[in-house]
C-alpha cells in the first residue's frame, strides 16, 4: 500500500508542478493518439459500414479477416510499419522513421479494424425498418445509409472511443516508430515502460495516473459529443 | 380510370418457399383498395413489391404503362411517387418536424416553404403545435399519426399502409379512417392491409384477399370481363398522366 | 459542429508540434538503454545543442537494435559499449572514425548471503564456475548486448556451458535483470552504473566481484558512414564526435556523478 500512496502523492506533485516533461510527453500521447484516431475513423467507419451494408462474394471471408485484424499485437503493426519507413524500406526517402507522424502512422493501422469492427456490429443491430423507411420516403441508396449512420450515431461514436483508447494505451507502436525520444515522440506510455526499466515502478505507476486522468478527461469530451 | 400497376406472374421465393403468387392483378388510380387475407399471406411482401423496396424473384411488373426496370437510377424516381407505411413505423431520432421534413428534405424543399408544408401536414393529422416534441416521447396514436403526416406531406401518387389502424387508440383511429378514406378524391391511390373484417366495408373501396399469397375471390384484373354492377372496368393507359395532382 | 472544433484544436496543436520539429536541425544519435538510463546525456548534450543550434534525437534501444539503426542509415551516429560490434561495424563499411570516448567496468552481484561462495574467488571467470556448479541462479541479459557478450567470453573462459533451470536468459535491458536478480535473489553481470543507480532502494544485491581486467567495459562512438548512406549528417555528427571526446565533453563525463559516485571513466592522455 505503501507503493501505492507513494506514487499518488509523486503523481499530484509533477501536475502541481508542471513538469515539463511530463507536459511534454502527455501533449505527444494526446495529439498522436487524436491524429490516429481521425483517420482511423475515415477509414473504418465508411469500411464497418460497407461491410454492414451490402453483400458480396467473399464477404464472409472479409468480415473474419477484419475478426483476426483486431488481434494485431502492437510490436507486429511497429515492425510492419518501421520496414517500411526505415531508410531502407520502399518509403525510406522521406524520413519518417522516429518522427511523431511514423506513430501516427502505425497507430492508424491498429485502430482501424477496431473502428471498422465495431461499426459493423453497430449497423448489424441496427433496427431493419430504418433504410426501407428513407428509401420510402425518396431519399436514394446513399442517403438511406447515411441516414442510418446518423440513426446510430451513438454506436458509432463508441467505435471512435474504442479506437482512442486502444491508440492512447499502447506502446509497441510509439517505442518502435517513435524511438521515446525526449521532448519529441516520448508519450506517456514509453515513458512509462522506460522507468519501468529503469526500476523506478513508483514514479511509471505515477504517469500511469496521470495518463489515466487525461484519458478520463478525454472520454468526458467524447461522451458528451455521443449524447448530443 | 386509369390502370396504375398491372401485375403479370409475379413470384416471390425466398429460397425454396413461395410466398407470393399472382398472376394477373390491375390496380387502378385514384382508389381505394383493402388488402386483407391471414398472418404470413403474403399481404406485406406485395406492399413492398409495389413500394419499389423488393425485387419479384420473377415476372412483370408494371407502373403508369411502362414496365419496371429494377435499377438503381429508375427506382429513385418510383419510389418518390410511392410511399409506404410501415405496421410499426420506425421514427427518426430528433423532433417530429425534422420526420415530416425528412422527405421534403431529401427532394430539396428547404426554409419557409418546408415549414408552411410541415405545418399543415401536422394540422392535417390533428398535432398542430407538435413540431418540436421529441419523437421518442410520443404515445402510439401521435406516432402513427407522425409518421401519417410524413407519408402524406409528400403528396404521394400512391400511399400503401400496412396495418396503419392496428394499435392506435379510438380518435386516432376515426382520424385516420377519414383522412383515408378522402385521399382517393385527392389523387391519391390507396392500398391499405387489415386485419378487421369490418373494415373494407366501411371504408369502401375495391378488396384484394390473399391466402397462402395468391389471389382469391373477386379478382380486380383488366383481363376480367366486366361484371353488371360489381367491378368497373380499368381502362388501359394511353399515356402516363403528366401532372397527377388535382388538388 | 463541435466535432469540427475539436478538429481544428487538434489540427492546430500537431502543427506546432511539425513546426517545432522543423525548426532547428536534428541529429540522430543511436545508444543503448543503460546509457541512456545513467542520466550522463542528460548533461552531456545540451551544451553542444545549444552552441550549434541543434536537437539531438537520442534513440535509446538494445545494443543490437542500435547498431542495426546505424547499418539502415536510420540515424548519424552510434554510441554504444561492444568493442566486438563496434569493430566488426566499421570493418563492414557501416561506421567510420571510430572514436574512444570512456569507460566503466563490470561487476558480478548477487545475494548478500552468496550461495555459490564467489566471493573468493580468484577471476570473475572462476566466479561463474562457482555458481554453475552450484546450479545458483543466474541471471543472464540474453540480449547480444555488450554485457552480453562479455558474459559469453566470461563462461568461454571458465570452460563451462551454462544450462540448465537456474540459468535464467531474460531477453531485457540491464536495469529489467537486476529487478529480475532481485526478485530471485540470484546473481548476474552488470555494468557498474547501472548497479550503481539501482544500489539501495531498487536492489538488495551486493558486489561480490570486482576489479578485474577482463570486466573493462569500455564505450565508443561511431559516425555512419556517408559513403554507405549519403543522406547522413556527417559534418555535424563528426562535430559532435569531436565534441564529445574533446576537452568540454570529457570533462562532463569525468565530471558526472550519480548517488554521489563517478560513473563513468576517462582515458589518461
Amino acid at each position: 500500500m505503501d507503493f501505492f500512496s507513494e506514487s499518488l502523492q509523486t503523481a499530484l506533485g509533477l501536475i502541481a508542478a508542471h513538469d515539463p516533461d511530463v507536459l511534454n510527453a502527455v501533449t505527444v500521447s494526446v495529439v498522436v493518439s487524436i491524429w490516429s484516431t481521425l483517420f482511423a475513423a475515415l477509414a473504418g467507419i465508411p469500411a464497418g459500414v460497407a461491410l454492414g451494408v451490402a453483400d458480396f462474394p467473399g464477404k464472409r471471408v472479409a468480415v473474419t479477416f477484419l475478426n483476426t485484424l483486431m488481434a494485431l499485437p502492437t510490436v507486429v503493426v511497429g515492425l510492419f510499419v518501421y520496414s517500411v519507413i526505415s531508410r531502407q524500406g520502399p518509403l525510406g526517402g522521406y524520413g519518417l522513421l522516429f518522427t511523431p507522424q511514423a506513430m501516427v502512422i502505425g497507430q492508424t493501422i491498429l485502430a482501424v479494424p477496431i473502428m471498422a469492427n465495431f461499426t459493423l456490429s453497430t449497423i448489424k443491430g441496427a433496427d431493419p425498418r430504418i433504410i426501407p423507411t428513407a428509401l420510402t420516403l425518396g431519399a436514394g441508396p446513399f442517403g438511406s445509409v447515411c441516414r442510418l449512420v446518423v440513426e446510430l450515431r451513438f454506436g458509432i461514436m463508441a467505435a471512435v472511443i474504442a479506437g482512442f483508447g486502444r491508440v492512447i494505451a499502447e506502446v509497441g507502436i510509439a517505442m518502435m516508430l517513435g524511438g521515446n525520444i525526449r521532448g519529441y515522440t516520448r508519450t506517456m506510455t514509453t515513458a512509462i515502460a522506460m522507468e519501468t526499466g529503469k526500476g523506478e515502478f513508483a514514479l511509471g505507476l505515477a504517469l500511469g495516473l496521470i495518463l489515466m486522468s487525461v484519458a478520463l478527461i478525454v472520454n468526458l469530451f467524447l461522451n458528451f459529443l455521443q449524447q448530443r | 380510370m386509369n390502370i396504375l400497376y398491372r401485375l403479370s406472374n409475379i413470384r416471390k421465393m425466398y429460397g425454396q418457399r413461395t410466398v407470393l403468387a399472382i398472376n394477373d392483378l390491375a390496380v387502378c388510380a385514384r382508389k381505394l383498395y383493402t388488402l386483407t387475407g391471414a398472418n404470413g399471406s403474403g399481404k406485406t411482401t406485395l406492399l413492398s413489391i409495389l413500394a419499389f423496396l423488393a425485387q419479384p424473384t420473377s415476372g412483370e411488373l408494371f407502373y403508369g404503362g411502362e414496365p419496371v426496370r429494377w435499377k438503381n437510377g429508375a427506382l429513385l424516381a418510383l419510389r418518390r411517387e410511392v410511399t409506404l407505411l410501415h405496421q410499426s413505423p420506425y421514427l427518426f431520432n430528433g423532433n417530429v418536424a425534422s420526420n415530416i421534413a425528412f422527405g421534403l428534405r431529401v427532394r430539396g424543399i428547404k426554409g419557409d416553404e418546408q415549414r408552411r408544408q410541415v405545418e399543415e401536414a401536422l394540422e392535417l393529422v390533428g398535432l398542430s403545435g407538435f413540431g418540436r416534441r421529441s419523437a421518442r416521447e410520443l404515445s402510439g396514436g401521435e406516432a402513427q399519426r407522425v409518421a401519417m403526416a410524413r407519408a402524406l406531406v409528400l403528396r404521394p401518387r400512391v400511399l400503401l399502409l400496412d396495418e396503419p389502424l392496428a394499435n392506435v387508440d379510438r380518435s386516432t383511429s376515426s382520424l385516420l379512417e377519414e383522412l383515408i378514406v378522402n385521399l382517393p378524391g385527392q389523387g391519391t391511390t390507396v392500398i391499405m392491409t387489415t386485419h378487421d373484417p369490418e373494415h373494407p366495408d366501411r371504408l369502401g373501396g375495391e378488396l384484394i384477399h390473399l391466402v397462402a399469397g395468391e389471389l382469391t375471390g373477386p379478382i380486380p384484373t383488366f383481363a376480367s370481363p366486366v361484371k353488371e354492377g360489381e367491378y368497373e372496368q380499368c381502362r388501359p393507359l394511353k399515356k402516363p398522366a403528366a401532372s397527377f395532382l388535382t388538388v | 459542429m463541435k466535432p469540427l472544433r475539436t478538429l481544428t484544436l487538434a489540427l492546430t496543436a500537431l502543427v506546432i508540434l511539425c513546426s517545432s520539429a522543423g525548426a532547428e536541425e536534428r541529429l540522430k544519435l543511436s545508444t543503448t538503454t543503460s546509457t541512456q538510463d545513467s542520466g550522463l546525456l542528460k548533461v552531456l548534450l545540451p551544451p553542444f545543442e545549444q552552441k550549434h543550434n541543434v536537437k539531438i534525437d537520442v534513440i535509446a534501444v538494445g545494443t543490437g537494435q542500435a547498431l542495426k539503426l546505424g547499418e539502415a542509415g536510420d540515424v548519424d551516429v552510434v554510441f554504444v559499449h561492444a568493442r566486438k560490434l563496434e569493430d566488426r561495424f566499421v570493418a563492414d563499411g557501416f561506421g567510420v572514425n571510430r572514436k574512444d570516448v570512456m569507460y566503466n567496468d563490470f561487476v558480478i552481484i548477487g545475494p548478500k548471503g552468496d550461495p555459490a561462495g564467489i566471493v573468493k574467488a580468484k577471476s570473475a571467470a572462476e566466479s561463474l564456475k562457482l555458481i554453475a556448479a552450484k546450479g545458483a541462479t543466474f541471471i543472464s541479459r540474453g540480449d547480444k548486448s555488450g554485457t552480453h557478450t562479455k558474459e559469453k567470453e566470461l563462461w568461454q573462459a571458465a570452460g563451462v556451458e551454462p544450462k540448465g533451470n537456474w540459468y535464467v536468459e531474460a531477453g531485457q535491458g540491464m536495469g529489467p535483470v537486476i529487478t529480475m536478480a532481485t526478485e530471485r535473489q540470484g546473481y548476474t553481470l552488470a555494468d557498474r552504473g547501472t548497479y550503481n543507480a539501482f544500489k539501495g532502494a531498487k536492489t538488495d544485491l551486493v558486489i561480490l566481484f570486482q576489479g578485474e581486467k577482463g570486466l573493462f567495459n569500455p564505450y565508443g562512438i561511431i559516425a555512419v558512414s556517408p559513403a554507405k548512406h549519403p543522406h547522413v549528417k556527417y559534418d555535424l555528427a563528426m562535430r559532435f564526435v569531436d565534441y564529445v571526446t574533446g576537452p568540454e565533453g570529457l570533462k562532463i563525463i569525468a565530471d558526472y556523478k550519480a548517488h554521489g559516485e563517478p560513473v563513468f571513466f576517462i582515458y589518461k592522455k
